[in-house]
């Protein structure tokens, strides 16, 4: 009886890993929709989750208006200094777009740089806090589509890959760049040039760039912004700055190592990039 | 009346797994020190020795899937792994005693050795490239501490819910 029973459990468990394999390789595979299935699922658990989040971080913001009170009157201060210089700012800004625009219509292109943004905060981060993907609140009926950049005011910070009704799941640059093939734009001065983020260095906490054309020599400090020429990717994203550059193994092309300008490990609110659908048809 | 409860403590302890994220990779002299807790998994294992194997399995299931399509890169690395765990501890259990000392030790190398197989399956699919020893200074360490501490409260609240069941028999 025993031993019917043990062969009994080493099948579920060989099935098991069946199952276990042919869904890491559905989850490898390139989806651009998510089922009905996993976005009720995903709704139901970040809703309990922001319930459930709700007291404490009710408390937490009793606790933290407190004392953040000590400090307003300076911040208030600096805040307001700045603010003396907006007006003219926002009003160079408009004008700067007006002519954008014109000058748009009459050569008839769209701007890959056209991009709304949609406000987003974190419900929640991966528990196994290996990959640091994590969920937000903002999903299919804010408008949000797999695909969509992710950025904090710092810089781009990942890829929107499964959206729900009421929240998605994205996932970080640093997680799925050897499977995205991200294509960047690095500036040198005012030279241009473009090559592909194949990985991330978890050692130094860096992306991998190769194949820089050797036109452009590259130097410590140049920054690093996407090309535009990736999925929905809008152009000209800060994603961060050169750090150190090599020759590749043949000495043909050139490898960057970029320093990513926000910080994977401390993300509260992000924005999600919302591409001009004109600029994509083309 | 077992399972509601069961599961309103499930959510809450997945809950406090997701908060540690807030502060984990902690800076503690230039290296980043991750603490992993691994609540829900050790109360699920819990359940196990105090609820029943069948209703252990049930949930791990249930939790598994919504961990997976939640917050999950690959579908499939949470469910089967509480459900091999499950069957795991049932097993381990024909050997040890059923006393704290044991059950504890147990608890906290299983919470060991699942981190150590999501490990195994990152660094095999190319997702993570932690060397093995870093990993078990600054990861799995850190994190058996963690568990280690909060465990007897797990243990406590896996006992009362065993409780809730009987209680509910007698009534009935």
């Amino acid at each position: 009886m025993t031993k019917f029973f043990n062969r009994n459990r080493m099948l579920i468990i060989l099935f098991g890993i069946i199952i276990l394999i042919a869904l890491i390789g559905l989850s490898l595979t390139e989806r651009n929709h998510t089922t009905k299935a996993e976005q009720f699922t995903g709704d139901v658990v970040a809703t309990t989750q922001e319930t459930v989040n709700a007291p404490f971080g009710f408390i937490g913001n009793i606790f933290s208006d407190f004392f953040s009170m000590f400090g307003a009157v300076d911040e208030n201060k600096k805040l307001k200094e700045q603010l003396d210089m907006l007006p003219q700012l926002q009003a160079d800004n408009e004008r700067l777009e007006e002519e954008n625009a014109k000058l748009q219509e009459a050569l008839d292109v769209s701007s890959k740089m056209d991009y709304e943004t949609i406000n987003a905060s974190v419900i929640s981060r991966a528990p196994d806090q290996w990959l640091e993907s994590f969920t937000i609140d903002k999903g299919e009926k804010d408008g949000l589509k797999e695909g969509m950049a992710v950025s904090t005011s710092n810089g781009l910070i990942g890829i929107v890959s499964r959206v729900n009704g009421g929240s998605s799941f994205v996932e970080l640059i640093s997680s799925n760049a050897s499977q995205n093939n991200l294509s960047v734009e690095l500036k040198h001065g005012d030279e241009k040039v473009y090559g592909n983020v194949r990985t991330f260095d978890t050692e130094k906490n860096v992306l991998v760039v190769e194949n820089i054309k050797n036109q452009v020599t590259l130097e410590k400090g140049d920054e690093v912004f996407t090309s535009g020429l990736t999925g929905s990717f809008p152009e000209g994203i800060v994603i961060g700055k050169v750090v150190e550059v090599e020759n590749d193994e043949y000495g043909l092309s050139q490898n960057a190592y970029v320093q990513m300008n926000s910080d994977l490990n401390d993300v509260d609110t992000v924005f999600v990039l919302k591409r001009d659908p004109e600029s994509l048809e083309d | 009346m077992q399972m509601i409860v069961i599961f309103i403590i499930g959510i809450l302890l997945m809950c406090a797994d997701m908060s540690f994220t807030g502060f984990s990779p902690m800076t503690l002299f230039n290296v980043e020190v991750y603490f992993v807790p691994k609540f829900l998994f050790m109360y699920i294992l819990l359940l196990t020795i105090y609820v029943g194997p069948k209703i252990s399995m049930f949930f791990a299931l249930l939790f598994g899937i919504m961990l997976d399509i939640y917050i999950g890169t690959i579908y499939g690395i949470y469910s089967f792994g509480f459900i091999a765990f499950v069957i795991f501890m049932q097993t381990a259990f024909r050997v040890f005693y059923r006393d704290f000392v044991a059950m504890a030790f147990v608890v906290l190398l299983n919470s060991m050795f699942f981190d150590l197989y999501q490990y195994a399956i990152y660094r095999i699919l190319d997702f993570i490239s932690m060397p093995l020893f870093d990993y078990f200074a600054l990861r799995a360490v850190p994190s058996v501490l963690v568990n280690a501490f909060v465990f007897t409260i797990i243990y406590i609240l896996a006992i009362q819910t065993s409780k809730v069941r009987k209680e509910f028999r007698r009534s009935n």
